[in-house]
């Protein structure tokens, strides 16, 4: 920590002497505080409105802050909705879908830039052509997969369609290809087996990219809207995005309430992508040395 | 998301197709005779437990629930549980790839325009059978709702939720400008002028508030052909064959869709897009002083408002001529009951239908949802009485429906893509208000395009 603090003041002395920075500094901070607010509006607008009564956000113009906070929207999303189950249920089946994606993608990703055998080309076009497929066209066939399986109305039936990934499988490979052949070499020189060489080289200087899959993996599962739908009867068994489109009206909708539901969904992930964060820079800097 | 549904819809049809499933049944009975033979026997025993898929969000589902709890503990024989199925759209979607896979449910809730659909699907045990077997009297329903669902005066399905689309208005802003409170415009030219006073500039010149503010949906267009008494589709709106083309392009449509320009370029219209919470948000909020919306949004416009200002109900707008045989479609959604499940569970679902029509259910649905009662006695029940102390507005639409002829304009029309001709529709509308085309040239455009989807739905479903 102190290091690091040093190593900042260093550079911040060097550059002092070149130009006036604290004006230029403070000019990109501003502007990095306004696009920021921009960005983030539509959550925090969200947000407030989920404080606001119906009639407080039926007023011209729209009011920012809610004028009289209350708490009533996130009572009423509880006694409208199961969203506990709902959060829960959304967790298990994206955790499931990341850890299966990374598993599968990882190792298909190393033979496809590692191992060498006939045809490998012409597998990975093929896999890679599966990207054009729209999901619209496999899912009734997956769904009738799935029913005759029995497993309508379970986790499996949520998340097993989706354990491999075409795109985390191209996004790991190229990051597997940035590792030096020189690497492979000296491993097996050294005695070191095929599957002991991903596990001690590539996975450890691949974390930025996995972490992406993994990130990309879970937000794509926890936004699923239509196959939950689909493949659930049961309340218990039904997902978060579902439990939002039950907070609505089919004739008029109750926005603060809405948005009270979108906030308590969207919480748990805006958490998990900050945690996620710092796992990704650290995954940065650690390749960044050893590489 | 409604693209994305409708793109699902075709391809389960598709794979319904592929399916070999065998239509037929369905719809092609004698269009005069007995249906009550494409009912199970009298005598088939209702099954213990069915589902009923429906697509009641927030209160509306919990009100339905509320009649299927009473329902499971007025008897003992018959389980009848409720699965929340998304949207509309969602639920039709859902319900063809079940279908492909033989796991629909008993029951379901299709919304007014998904009618043709489900009679071509050929997946349904008509109403009409029932009713003809039980010899079940509908003379006590409002006759514009069961019109609406007849084809060929038989019944598909039962109608379940009613509305229709009225005029809502800012009673404060009517004394505001000296315009009679009580005295709502109804025709074109009474709301255009009754929009020029009501709109009114700041100093700066900008508008903050706007006289007339209805949201681009199909569904009005829809309903200002019929207060115009004009055929929406050919056929009698499909009524007496299969449309065979959507003829809105015509001077009655150019009207319509005048009227609607004039009054944006006036700048005393406002446009909030193809958006109906927008425009009501707009409503409420007194950017606007008049709009169109279904009456099942008065309840919740009423408590939203309440403490700002008064909110009346009107007739819906129509031409100057008050066209005779002009009137007001219904809208809402019906139920049916599946071929695809075995005859006790059809016959479980009837039971719990013939139900959900008594007088007191309807009644008690009115008043926990602001859909309108479809059995007329419902309106001598106590909770039915309640609601109209309350919420005098609602009188409006009730004696909309009741005063409508009834006739092919007023039916309304029924296609089998009419979701994709409504989405048509209101891109139409929006390239006119935005002046990206003449309002002929919109008219035809979209008719032309309708009329091809209409020309594939009908080579397929022959």
């Amino acid at each position: 920590m102190s290091a690091r603090a040093a190593a900042i003041g260093r550079t911040d002395t060097v550059a002092m002497r070149r130009r006036p920075l604290p004006v230029r500094k403070a000019g990109s901070y501003l502007l990095l505080a306004v696009v920021s607010v921009l960005v983030a509006f539509p959550l925090l607008l969200a947000l407030s409105y989920s404080f606001m009564t119906e009639s407080d956000i039926a007023t011209f113009p729209p009011p920012v802050l809610p004028p009289h906070p209350s708490l009533d929207n996130y009572g009423k999303v509880f006694g409208t909705i199961p969203i506990g189950r709902y959060l829960l249920n959304s967790f298990v089946v994206s955790s499931a879908v990341v850890i299966g994606q990374l598993v599968t993608a990882s190792l298909a990703a190393y033979a496809f830039s590692f191992l060498v055998f006939r045809g490998r080309q012409v597998l990975f076009f093929l896999f890679l052509s599966t990207l054009m497929i729209p999901w619209e066209a496999t899912i009734i066939p997956n769904y009738m997969t799935i029913r005759s399986l029995g497993w309508l109305d379970t986790y499996q039936g949520l998340a097993v369609p989706f354990l491999a990934t075409a795109f985390g499988t191209f996004l790991l490979r190229q990051s597997f290809m940035q590792i030096p052949r020189e690497l492979w070499d000296a491993a097996r020189i050294d005695g070191s087996t095929t599957f002991r060489f991903l596990r001690e080289v590539v996975i450890p200087l691949s974390r930025p990219a996995l972490g992406t899959v993994a990130i990309y993996g879970f937000l794509s599962t926890y936004n699923q809207y239509f196959w939950p739908l689909l493949i659930t009867n049961e309340t218990l068994m039904r997902t978060t995005q579902v439990g939002i489109a039950q907070l609505r009206f089919e004739e008029s909708t109750r926005w603060g309430l809405v948005m009270a539901g979108v906030i308590m969904v969207a919480v748990p992930t805006l958490a998990l992508l900050v945690l996620g964060q710092r796992q990704l820079i650290r995954g940065l800097t650690a390749g960044a040395v050893k590489g | 998301m409604r693209k994305l549904a409708a793109f699902a819809i075709a391809l389960s049809m598709v794979a319904a197709a592929c399916g070999g499933g065998s239509p037929g049944g369905g719809g092609a009975a004698s269009p005069t005779g007995d249906q009550s033979a494409l009912a199970p026997g009298k005598d088939v025993k209702p099954a213990a437990k069915i589902t009923w898929w429906h697509a009641m969000g927030g209160v509306n589902g919990e009100a339905l629930n509320k009649i299927v709890n009473q329902f499971n503990a007025s008897q003992s024989a018959i389980k009848v549980e409720t699965v929340f199925q998304g949207t509309y759209d969602d639920l039709l979607s859902k319900l063809n790839t079940a279908l492909a896979s033989n796991a629909a449910p008993a029951l379901v809730q299709v919304y007014d325009i998904g009618q043709a659909y489900m009679r071509d699907s050929g997946q349904v045990v008509p109403m009409q059978a029932f009713i003809d077997r039980d010899k079940f009297s509908t003379a006590d329903f409002e006759p514009a709702v069961i019109n609406y669902y007849k084809y060929q005066d038989k019944l598909q399905s039962m109608p379940w939720n009613a509305s229709s689309s009225i005029f809502y208005y800012n009673k404060d802003a009517f004394k505001e400008v000296g315009l009679d409170p009580e005295k709502p415009p109804v025709t074109f030219t009474e709301i255009t002028d009754a929009a020029k006073k009501l709109t009114k500039k700041d100093a700066s010149g900008q508008t903050v508030r706007f006289g007339f503010g209805p949201s681009i949906y199909g569904w009005f267009f829809e309903q200002l052909m019929a207060t115009s008494g004009a055929l929406y589709a050919d056929n009698g709106n499909g009524r007496d064959d299969r449309a065979t083309k959507v003829v809105y392009n015509s001077a009655a449509g150019k009207a319509i869709l005048d009227w609607w320009k004039a009054g944006i370029d006036g700048g005393y219209f406002y446009n909030p897009g193809i958006d109906n919470a927008g425009a009501t948000t707009a409503f409420q909020a007194g950017k606007t002083a008049m709009y169109l919306e279904s009456s099942a949004a008065l309840r919740g416009n009423i408590t939203t408002v309440a403490g700002k200002f008064q909110i009346g109900t009107g007739l819906f707008a129509r031409p100057d001529s008050k066209p005779a045989n002009g009137g007001n479609i219904i809208g809402g959604a019906s139920l049916y009951i599946m071929k695809s499940r075995p005859v006790e569970e059809q016959q479980a679902a009837w039971e719990f239908v013939k139900y959900a029509m008594t007088p007191a259910i309807q009644a008690q649905w009115q008043s926990d949802t602001g859909y309108y009662a479809i059995v007329k006695s419902a309106y001598n029940e106590a909770p039915a009485k309640e609601w109209a102390t309350k919420y005098p507005q609602f009188q409006t639409p009730v004696d909309q429906i009741r005063n409508s002829p009834q006739n092919r304009m007023t039916n309304g029309a029924v296609l089998g893509v009419f979701a994709q001709a409504r989405a048509r529709t209101q891109k139409m509308i929006e390239s006119v208000l935005l002046g990206q085309a003449t309002t002929q040239q919109a008219l035809d455009a979209a008719a032309a395009e309708v009329n091809d989807a209409i020309d594939k739905y009908n080579k397929a479903n022959k």
